[in-house]
């Protein structure tokens, strides 16, 4: 769980501990995917093509993020779950691991959000040990897990090798970085590197390591796609953290975008409406999309088949409710991401 | 006039087209360390992410969302396009598209000529041919034999499915002898088949019809479709997406538009083997016209290939590129084109002859009410009923596949816009939430099968060329003499009762109508049928084992020329009963391994 505030995190003393630590994880990752969704439904079809492309990029990886701490979890008998009430975090929400530094909301694509994101995938210095408080960053929490299954699984003890519970690429693919099948210590390790690595850069680098891990083209860690879009121009492979972009001119059209009202909710709008049965809808696609990994990640990796579908019809509901004005204010419904019992 | 050799360069290899064919060639060349140019007709706009997204607005746009609607007809390489299909009256030539049509009959198929060629909007069917569709003439006494067996291009099957990315289960396949090596298995594990498919399978698998003329009934066998399309990879094999990012379409998604148009690449097209070619060994010209194969009279030899640019850059005159070897592959019609304007391969007589494609009879039902069977969904076809694909009946007609349409009544009857048309269209038109019920009712419950049916080798069905007839650049246009033959027709009748006890069986409600007014419109025995073409054009410069009666050898090498080669569904001297780019793609790595072992001698 993340440290107290004004406490050094205490180390992981037990398997237990470890699983909820992994638990909190996917949780983190998961939290930052709403926002980012949100970002991406709002851009008008056909516009704003390049940054689309550069945040879905993200989306795709932040999955696999969950897919490799899933993978992690699974090796030591652990349970993914992304179905309990409070799974989805209620925005507007702090990040889960964080400092409390900043708040993250459902919002349109903005510089705003964009500048959110940034501050989401904001690299760590390198070596800097874990401050008082909670986390910094999301490095320092993974440094953590990783002493953790470290102290924990000494001599791999709990890794239990089942193949079955592992997703591997044949069920995820479509983004940067392929699934690692874990097995143990080392492996679980190497599968948390790639998470820090695609979101804040290898150290002192523009690139996320995929290059070096999986023999890919290179690729820009997530803070630096999302400095792209926030100073409009592009990273050339000369490029460093200090330089800046210096690339082509990467165009952004902040106005072709659907006005979303921020962090919308289900409650706005009278019961029984057309906008609140529509609202209700896109949640219940939502839960029942979170329902399908967490059966892919528990044994059952062809729900993620399925999945791809329901991540289709997610973006149906979500830009249909963006279409659709939410009052006289000139802003439009959108998305709310809240929960939704089971048998609803 | 043979023009200036701009370079001043001597490649390994010329290679004229920068489709499949020539992009097969390329790689392998390339690979092997040759030096190789290819001339490309067509624009390279389809090499860039900007570019294919323009080809997916402009397919957006377009009101009849025809093969070629996506790829912009450029005079300089023109193109044919299936709307420019008009009744052709006797002694007057129908001349209003690319092609210049002499008839009796239209002949109902086009081509791309752009980078990546029609691969670009083929629908991705990978079919192996079945062994007897090697020896027609011998077996049925039909057609003509090839020089080659199944059996010797089965490791070349083998190699094209690798390159094409192919989507199969081996278990699928195994039907009217055609076998697999021993623990192969296709790059990636079949496409999910469509909810028709299951639907009409557990109604009629086994179920045995009645074939007209013949004494036993036949009994109805599904298989699931092999796609050069992208599914769950097997252990080894990784998926390749789109050319400008390949993290797009690592998977079919299903949009369902595969013709004419893949919107992620998650279909394959010729692009993807050009991108993997070594650039320091293969170079791509384009907006680079052939316009003759340069031959020294004394030796037969071929000398160069004298080619025109246009646009931005163009030379001001004709260019000639020079090659050890040279490799015509630009298509069929365009590669007998070529070979007739240049006088080359004149020996047997038959450049431009046997003409032949697919003849889609197509038939359409309504399945029962309250049977919604999904229409619209996935890939255009994805499970065949292959039970007459081969038989004792091949020695009076045409065999034939019969894929399931999933696009509801779209081919036969441009649904779901005609539908649409037809409700709003009423004296009393049907409208608001009574039309969305009416059309959900009706469009979810269409269902098509195509009888594909194999048309035979014809002399008179031919490619030529007429100097009355040229394109903007003095190039060409192909003059097509065609007709059917009553071999195929005699099939036409035998599809239709086919597939009339095929609805009766399930309840469907036949709705199939061939308008007389259809310039596609033919009869057997008083009975009237429309066709339509399947774009499988093979045959205009076949091999064979003999110079007087074939164009090239079973090497793909021409009889006339030492160090001419043709690559191409032309080569083919039958159709059989198959999608035909699969086995030319196999023919073309056997071109290549040919090609090499004579550059290596």
């Amino acid at each position: 769980m993340p440290a107290e505030p004004g406490k050094i995190p205490a180390p992981i003393r037990n398997i237990r501990e470890l699983h909820a630590h992994l638990q909190t994880a996917l949780e983190v990752e998961h939290s930052t995917i709403p926002p980012y969704l949100c970002a991406l439904y709002s851009i008008k079809d056909g516009l704003n093509l390049e940054a689309a492309e550069l945040i879905r990029s993200v989306v795709m990886e932040e999955m696999l993020h969950m897919i490799l701490v899933a993978n992690v979890l699974n090796a030591i008998d652990g349970k993914p779950n992304l179905t309990h009430a409070k799974f989805v975090p209620h925005y507007p929400a702090y990040l889960r691991h964080s400092n409390r530094a900043f708040v993250i909301s459902l919002e349109k694509f903005s510089p705003t959000s964009v500048d959110t994101f940034l501050k989401i995938e904001r690299p760590g210095k390198a070596g800097a040990p874990v401050e008082r408080g909670e986390y910094a960053t999301l490095g320092q929490f993974y440094q953590h897990i990783k002493k953790g299954l470290k102290d924990v699984c000494k001599a791999n003890k709990y890794f239990n090798g089942k193949a079955s519970k592992q997703i591997t690429s044949e069920y995820y693919y479509g983004g940067g970085g392929d699934p690692i099948r874990v097995s143990n210590v080392d492996d679980a390790c190497g599968a948390l590197d790639v998470i820090t690595d695609q979101g804040e850069g290898i150290r002192n680098s523009i690139t996320d390591g995929d290059h070096q891990i999986f023999h890919q083209g290179k690729e820009l860690a997530h803070y630096f796609r999302f400095k792209e879009i926030a100073l409009g121009r592009y990273y050339t492979g000369k490029d460093t953290p200090k330089s800046g972009p210096t690339g082509t001119a990467l165009p952004v059209d902040w106005n072709g975008v659907y006005n979303m009202r921020p962090n919308p909710k289900t409650g706005y709008y009278p019961q029984g409406t057309d906008l609140w049965v529509k609202s209700r809808q896109f949640c219940r696609a939502y839960r029942d999309l979170l329902a399908r990994l967490e059966d892919g990640m528990n044994g059952q990796p062809e729900r993620l088949i399925a999945a791809v579908a329901g991540m289709y019809d997610l973006k149906y509901k979500a830009v249909a409710l963006m279409k659709t004005p939410c009052d006289d204010s000139g802003m439009t419904a959108g998305p709310s991401f809240e929960y939704v019992p089971p048998n609803e | 006039m043979e023009g200036k050799n701009d370079s001043g360069k001597t490649y390994d290899v010329v290679i004229v087209g920068a489709g499949i064919a020539g992009a097969i060639l390329a790689k392998v060349l390339g690979n092997a360390k040759k030096h190789v140019l290819i001339l490309e007709a067509g624009r390279s706009t389809s090499f860039t992410v900007e570019g294919y997204r323009s080809f997916l607005e402009t397919f957006y746009r377009a009101s009849a969302k025809v093969p070629n609607s996506p790829y912009p007809n450029d005079p300089s390489a023109p193109q044919p396009d299936v709307l420019n299909i008009g009744r052709i009256e006797p002694g007057v030539p129908s001349a209003s598209g690319y092609f210049v049509q002499r008839g009796p009959l239209p002949f109902a198929s086009d081509y791309a000529r752009t980078r990546g060629g029609t691969t670009l909007h083929w629908l991705g069917t990978c079919l192996r041919m079945t062994p007897n569709d090697f020896h027609m003439k011998s077996r049925y006494g039909q057609g003509e034999n090839w020089p080659i067996t199944y059996d010797e291009l089965r490791p070349y099957y083998e190699q094209a499915e690798l390159e094409i990315g192919v989507s199969a289960d081996v278990d699928d396949q195994r039907f009217h002898g055609i076998t697999f090596g021993k623990n192969y298995h296709y790059p990636m594990r079949r496409i999910p088949q469509s909810y028709l498919d299951h639907y009409l399978a557990s109604r009629l698998e086994d179920f045995a019809v009645n074939m007209p003329g013949q004494a036993e009934r036949i009994k109805l066998h599904f298989s699931s479709i092999p796609q050069g399309r992208n599914s769950i990879p097997n252990a080894g094999y990784r998926p390749v997406g789109h050319t400008g990012d390949n993290n797009i379409g690592q998977r079919c998604e299903g949009n369902s538009s595969c013709v004419p148009i893949c919107p992620v690449q998650a279909k394959y097209n010729a692009l993807k083997t050009l991108k993997k070619v070594d650039p320091d060994y293969v170079e791509i010209r384009s907006q680079a016209v052939a316009s003759k194969i340069e031959i020294d009279p004394d030796s037969g030899r071929v000398t160069g290939i004298t080619y025109n640019t246009y646009g931005a850059g163009a030379a001001p005159g004709p260019l000639t590129a020079r090659g050890k070897i040279y490799v015509i592959a630009a298509h069929s019609i365009e590669t007998a084109k070529l070979l007739l304007a240049s006088q080359a391969c004149r020996t047997s007589g038959e450049v431009g002859r046997n003409l032949m494609d697919h003849i889609e009879i197509i038939v359409w039902a309504l399945a029962p009410e309250g049977d919604p069977i999904g229409a619209f969904r996935g890939p255009g076809a994805t499970t065949n009923i292959n039970s007459f694909r081969d038989g004792a009946f091949r020695a009076r007609h045409s065999g034939f596949n019969v894929p399931i349409g999933n696009w509801g009544w779209s081919w036969s009857c441009f649904s779901p816009g005609s539908d649409l048309m037809d409700f709003i269209g009423r004296s009393q038109p049907v409208l608001g939430r009574d039309l969305r019920r009416r059309l959900y009712d009706r469009v979810s419950r269409q269902m098509e099968l195509w009888f594909e049916l194999e048309q035979n080798p014809c002399a008179t069905n031919r490619v030529t060329i007429d100097p009355e007839y040229r394109d903007s650049m003095g190039n060409f246009r192909p003059v097509i003499h065609y007709g059917l033959s009553d071999y195929v027709r005699k099939a036409m009748p035998v599809a239709r009762r086919i597939s009339e006890q095929i609805f009766r069986r399930i309840g469907a409600k036949d709705y199939t109508h061939y308008n007389s007014t259809d310039p596609c419109y033919v009869t057997y025995r008083n009975q009237g049928f429309f066709y339509r073409g399947a774009g499988h054009v093979v045959g205009t410069h076949r091999m064979g084992s003999n110079r007087f009666e074939s164009v090239v050898n079973d090497k793909q090498r021409t009889w006339d020329h030492d160090n001419l080669y043709l690559a191409g569904c032309g080569n083919m001297p039958t159709l059989g009963t198959s999608n035909p780019t699969l086995t030319m793609a196999a023919l073309t790595f056997w071109a290549g391994e040919n090609i090499l072992k004579e550059l290596n001698r």
